[in-house]
Order: C-alpha cells, then sequence, then structure tokens
C-alpha cells in the first residue's frame, strides 16, 4: 500500500512538474502560478522517490514517516516562503545568521536543515528498516541457490544470467 | 541566466596563468602524491573485478571522500562561484539539493545496487539495468546512453584540465591537455578504480581542505557574513534575495534537474559496487553529506564574498563573472592558499575524469559485448586498452574547437539523469516496471536530450526563462516510462528473477 502510495504520488508530482514546464511555454509569459507547481510538486516528488526505496517488501516504512514528513514539509515551506514573502532586502534588513530573512530561509532551511534530519533518520533505523545481516546472508543463500542451480552468480558467466 | 543546468557546469574559462615558484612547487607535490599512489594501486589490480569495481574491497571513509571527489567538478570552484557572483543567490539552487541526494541515493539505489553485486557479482550499471529486466537490449541501451554523455563529459574535463595545468605551470593549453590526460591516463590504465580511488580520497581531502580555507579566510577578510551582507544589500539587494537574479522558475528547475537527476549519475551511482561491507551503508549518507558541504563551502563564500569586495572597492570589478575566484585568490588570499585551491581545481577534474574513462571502458570491452551476445575473454587487458583509447581520443577532441567542446558538455548531467533515472532508480524498487516501460524510457531521455540541446544549441529554438533540454527531457522520460510500464503491465512482475526480486524486496 505505502509502495502504491508514493507511486502515484511520484506521478502526480511529476506531472505537476510538467505542468509546471509547459505553462512557461505560454506566449504571454510564464503563468505566476507555474513556479508553484514546481515549488510543491518538488518536495513530494523526491520525498515519494526516498519512500518508494525506503519500502521492504509489501510493508511499510514504520518510524521513517515522520522524518520523511518533516523534510517534505521544510522543503514545501521553504520554496512557498520565498514565493510568498514580499521582497523587504534592505541595507536595514534584520539579519538571520548573517543573511536576509527570506535568503535564511532557503540557505539554512532548505539548505541545511534536511541533512540534520535525513541522514541521522537513516543511520538510527538501518538495522531495522533498510539492511541487517540476516538480509544479506539471505541474498548471498539465494546466490548459492542459484550457483548450484547452475547460473553462476560469477560476472564473467553473466551472459547464461541475462537471458 | 535563466537557461544551463549544465552548461555552467564547463569550466572553460581563461584562468590568468599564476606560475609562481610556490604554485609550481605544490602543483609537483600533487602530481607526486598522484603517481606514488597509482604505482601502489597497480600492483594491486590483478582482475577485471578489480579494474572496474576495486574488488568490493573498498571501506567506508575512502569510499565517502572518494565519492564527495568525483561529485564535485571544477564548476565548484571556478564557474560556480561566478554564476554567483552574476547570477546572485538562485545560484545556490545547483548545490541545495546536497542536503538529500546523498541519502536519496542511499535509500533509493545503495542498498540495492550493492545487494545486487552479491547476488549477480554485478560491475556496472547497465549490468543493473540488464538484470533487472532481464533483457540484453535495455543493457545495451542504456550502456549506449552512458557512453554517449562520457563522450561530452570526457572532452570538457579534458579542456578543463589544460586549462587548470597551464594555469600553474604556464605551459600553453595543449601540453596542459596532454599531461593532464597522460597523467589520469597512467593511473586509470595501470590501477584502474582503485587508483582512482585512492586518488580520489587524496584528491577529496585537499579540495576540502582548500574550501574550508577560502571560505574562513572570505570571513575574515569580509569581517563575517553580516558584513558581507549588509555591503551587498546596500548596493544590490536583489542578488540577496532568494532567487537571486534568476526567476523563480529558473531556480526551482535547477533544484530539480540537480536532486532527481543525482540518482543518474553514474560515476557516484557506480561506487555504490565497491564497498567492502554492505552494511557500513549506514553512516555513508551523513558522511558524504558533511564532506560535500564542507567542498562547497568556497561555492558560496567566494561568489558572495567577491562581490561584496568589489562593491565596497576592496577589488576590482571583474572581467568575467568566472573570474570570481582566480582574483580573490591571487588578489587577496596568501599564495600557497592560491596553490591549494588551483591543485585543488585540478584534482577535481582529473577525479571526474578518470571515473568516466574506466565506466566508459567498463561499457565498451563488458556492456556492448554482453548487449550482442558476446564476452571479451580478457576484460582487464581490453579495459586497459580501451582506457587509453578513451583519454586520448578525449584529448584530440579537447584541442579542437572550444564550441564544439562546450556543445559535448552542455548535455552530460541531464542525459544521464533522463536516460537512467526512470529505469534505474524507480525500476529497482517497483516490481510494476516493465523492460518495455525502461527502454521506452531510456530511448525518450537520449533522443529528446540530444534534439533539444541541438536545437538550442544551434539557435533553433529557444527555451522559454526557466526551462531547460535536462528538466523537460527527464520529466518526459519519467511519463513514458509510466505509461508505457502501465500499458504493458500484464505479467510485469513474474518477468523478475527470483534472486533480483529478493534483493528488490528487502
Amino acid at each position: 500500500m505505502t509502495r502504491r502510495i508514493a507511486l502515484l504520488a511520484l506521478f502526480v508530482a511529476i506531472v505537476a512538474i510538467a505542468t509546471g514546464y509547459a505553462a512557461a511555454f505560454n506566449r504571454g509569459g510564464t503563468p505566476a502560478w507555474a513556479p508553484w507547481l514546481l515549488a510543491l510538486g518538488i518536495p513530494v516528488a523526491l520525498g515519494a522517490i526516498m519512500i518508494l526505496g525506503a519500502v521492504r517488501g509489501a510493508g511499510g516504512i514504520g518510524r521513517l514517516k515522520i522524518p520523511f514528513a518533516l523534510v517534505i514539509l521544510i522543503l514545501m515551506m521553504g520554496f512557498v516562503a520565498a514565493l510568498a514573502l514580499p521582497a523587504t532586502e534592505n541595507p536595514l534588513s534584520r539579519l538571520w545568521l548573517g543573511l536576509p530573512v527570506r535568503a535564511a530561509i532557503v540557505i539554512y532551511g532548505v539548505g541545511l536543515l534536511p541533512i540534520i534530519v535525513l541522514p541521522i533518520a537513516y543511520a538510527m533505523t538501518f538495522e531495522t528498516l533498510t539492511l541487517s545481516a540476516e538480509d544479506i546472508e539471505r541474498v548471498r543463500e539465494s546466490a548459492r541457490h542459484r550457483s548450484s542451480a547452475g547460473s553462476p552468480p560469477d560476472s564473467k558467466e553473466e551472459n547464461a544470467i541475462i537471458r | 541566466m535563466s537557461e544551463m543546468p549544465a552548461a555552467p557546469l564547463l569550466l572553460q574559462v581563461a584562468l590568468p596563468t599564476t606560475a609562481q615558484p610556490a604554485v609550481i612547487a605544490v602543483g609537483l607535490l600533487y602530481f607526486a602524491v598522484i603517481i606514488a599512489i597509482s604505482v601502489w594501486a597497480a600492483r594491486r589490480t590483478r582482475t577485471a573485478n578489480d579494474f572496474f569495481v576495486a574488488g568490493k574491497g573498498i571501506g567506508l571513509i575512502a569510499l565517502t571522500v572518494a565519492s564527495v571527489s568525483v561529485s564535485v567538478s571544477g564548476f565548484a570552484f571556478i564557474g560556480g562561484p561566478g554564476f554567483i557572483y552574476a547570477a546572485g543567490l538562485g545560484a545556490m539552487y545547483i548545490v541545495l539539493p546536497a542536503a538529500v541526494t546523498n541519502v536519496m541515493g542511499a535509500w533509493v539505489l545503495a542498498k540495492r545496487m550493492r545487494l545486487l553485486a552479491e547476488a549477480r557479482g554485478l560491475i556496472t550499471i547497465p549490468d543493473a539495468i540488464g538484470a533487472r529486466y532481464k533483457s540484453r537490449a535495455a543493457q545495451g541501451l542504456s550502456a549506449i546512453a552512458i557512453l554517449v554523455g562520457i563522450v561530452g563529459y570526457m572532452a570538457t574535463n579534458a579542456l578543463a584540465m589544460g586549462v587548470v595545468i597551464n594555469s600553474i605551470f604556464g605551459i600553453g593549453l595543449g601540453w596542459g591537455i596532454w599531461i593532464g590526460m597522460g597523467v589520469t591516463l597512467a593511473y586509470s590504465a595501470s590501477g584502474g578504480i582503485l587508483a582512482g580511488i585512492y586518488n580520489d580520497v587524496f584528491q577529496g581531502t585537499l579540495m576540502a581542505a582548500a574550501s574550508v580555507l577560502v571560505f574562513l579566510f572570505v570571513l575574515n577578510f569580509g569581517g563575517g557574513l553580516g558584513d558581507i551582507s549588509r555591503t551587498i544589500l546596500a548596493h544590490d539587494p536583489t542578488f540577496l534575495g532568494p532567487w537571486g537574479r534568476l526567476t523563480p522558475l529558473a531556480a526551482l528547475s535547477f533544484f530539480f534537474v540537480f536532486s532527481m537527476g543525482s540518482l543518474g549519475q553514474p560515476q557516484a551511482v557506480h561506487k555504490y559496487y565497491m564497498l567492502r561491507d554492505p552494511l557500513q551503508l549506514k553512516w555513508y549518507p551523513l558522511l558524504k553529506t558533511l564532506g560535500l558541504i564542507l567542498v562547497l563551502l568556497l561555492y558560496f563564500g567566494v561568489g558572495v564574498g567577491v562581490k561584496a569586495f568589489v562593491l565596497d572597492g576592496r577589488l576590482a570589478p571583474l572581467t568575467s563573472p568566472d573570474q570570481a575566484t582566480p582574483t580573490l585568490l591571487l588578489n587577496v588570499t596568501p599564495i600557497v592558499l592560491a596553490a591549494l585551491v588551483f591543485s585543488g581545481v585540478a584534482a577535481a577534474t582529473m577525479s571526474a575524469a578518470n571515473s568516466f574513462i574506466n565506466i566508459g571502458a567498463a561499457i565498451v570491452t563488458h556492456d556492448l559485448p554482453i548487449a550482442f551476445g558476446r564476452r571479451v575473454s580478457n576484460e582487464l587487458r581490453w579495459g586497459r586498452v580501451v582506457t587509453v583509447l578513451i583519454a586520448v581520443a578525449a584529448a584530440v577532441t579537447a584541442q579542437r574547437s572550444g564550441t564544439m567542446v562546450a556543445f559535448l558538455g552542455i548535455f552530460g548531467w541531464g542525459l544521464f539523469a533522463s536516460t537512467l533515472v526512470p529505469a534505474l532508480a524507480v525500476g529497482l524498487n517497483w516490481q510494476g516496471a516493465t523492460r518495455a516501460g525502461a527502454m521506452a524510457s531510456i530511448a525518450t531521455g537520449l533522443l529528446v536530450t540530444l534534439a533539444l540541446e541541438t536545437a538550442a544549441y544551434w539557435k533553433v529554438f529557444t527555451f522559454p526563462a526557466g526551462v531547460t533540454a535536462s528538466a523537460v527531457a527527464m520529466v518526459s522520460s519519467f511519463l513514458v516510462f509510466f505509461i508505457v510500464s502501465w500499458l504493458t503491465r500484464h505479467g510485469a512482475a513474474v518477468a523478475i528473477d527470483s534472486d533480483i526480486r529478493l534483493v528488490m524486496d528487502i
């Protein structure tokens, strides 16, 4: 189910991004709503393909729901804020960590915040949700089985494998 | 500034000739280390498996640093800061995806590629596509697509090497190309990917050190990021807007192409095969992301810093944006730091060239023969021969007109992205994807990229602001992949071998 939802979300997001690009071909210039489609579609597409990669078999993604949702939201809110907030940059602008507000949202929010969330979540859930020693042994056992059945896994014999 | 995902990745600027004793000394030291590593690696390369995937024996730290090294081209040091100088913060959308691309690659591809190496002993990316879809034709088609991309990348990397080496030693562009390519060839042909990996480790470390030092120097010289921002805001507030001088569509388009497209870059994806212990993948995305951030500090620091220094009169206005890094290094920083950065740029181009030479050699000696139902009897020997041929062809091409080389280099990233991301990244995670869908998608990516880039290059057609050939090709390739897979969905899951299905289920 999770895999299907992720696939559907990826497809819809790609269609949204494609529509945004197609709108740019409008003779009267790019409509104001076109970048919004990318701003919403890109986070969904990236989140969906990550979820697709994280799903095991017919199962779900367990605790990874939270970091995935969080990062999709961070990206979406960053892009939306950059599009929606008024341009107020001037010499007296208040600076956030050395940058005006909208730039800080993009550089620190979109560019740095996901680093704190996703790679940590990946490492913390690695053995339980991504790959365990048992998983590797199952693959090796399958390779041994395939080899004994007459289709050696050695790359030198690949021609026999690829039919 | 609205069209260019790949165009600015070229390093074809006319760098100033430094040729000062300190720069030459650091350059010579750099080449001496490269040669020493290569001799050591050549002694350890005995089989085709060693040559193409380092015998699946690379440790976590080495693989991480090497992967950072090949992910960053000379663009991050020269063209990128220049692009920021010209376009403002909108140019950051090329590198901002680094926050998610490594962990995305880990979830989507790393585990499955590494397990495919366990299950089948695969050594190339087309191998994975061939095994996934049980199709020699799909393997051959993806191999051709990668080879076309490599032709472009190799020529531009050879030219970039010539530019940098000429800048360091002052020996002329032609000699720079031959010497750079010769050194890269020597270690690629003798030590294969093993020499490449350990040279990448050295080169990546050098790049990170140079980047951090320059970034700290810029902050110190500018009185901190706050003061640098205030200077820019007083003269050019648009520069520090969230899109800089780009349109929102153009900036977001960069983010899309450079995030999703990262899943199709063979020089990075190929490395997943090489990790000694698959369980070490646990820390790979975190370490690689941190490494990339360090290397990219220069990109941001120099681009923004030089803008402020020019605006407040501490640096003269640049003759072209690409002079941002050389101007800063030769006028502001200590000469040893300049020497380190120039060696870092040489390192970046050689590292990328080595990876592409190795992947190209594997395609010619391994994937294409398989696609035609044949095998090369001695892949190691022929791998070395093809490595020499690719390097010589790249060096010869790079000597030709800059216009032609520029054209070749434009489509590399987008071509890899549009031909490989759906078939490989989605295909390894969706059992409903079909052979027909994969082949249609690869063909679409290849044809759309080549047709649109050619039309745009010869000015037959102009894209609207924010739209690029890479983006259109990738979106088209995705849609074709989904639609054709859906239309041919009957029996899709049955057409997957049980061991491959196991890898896809884990």
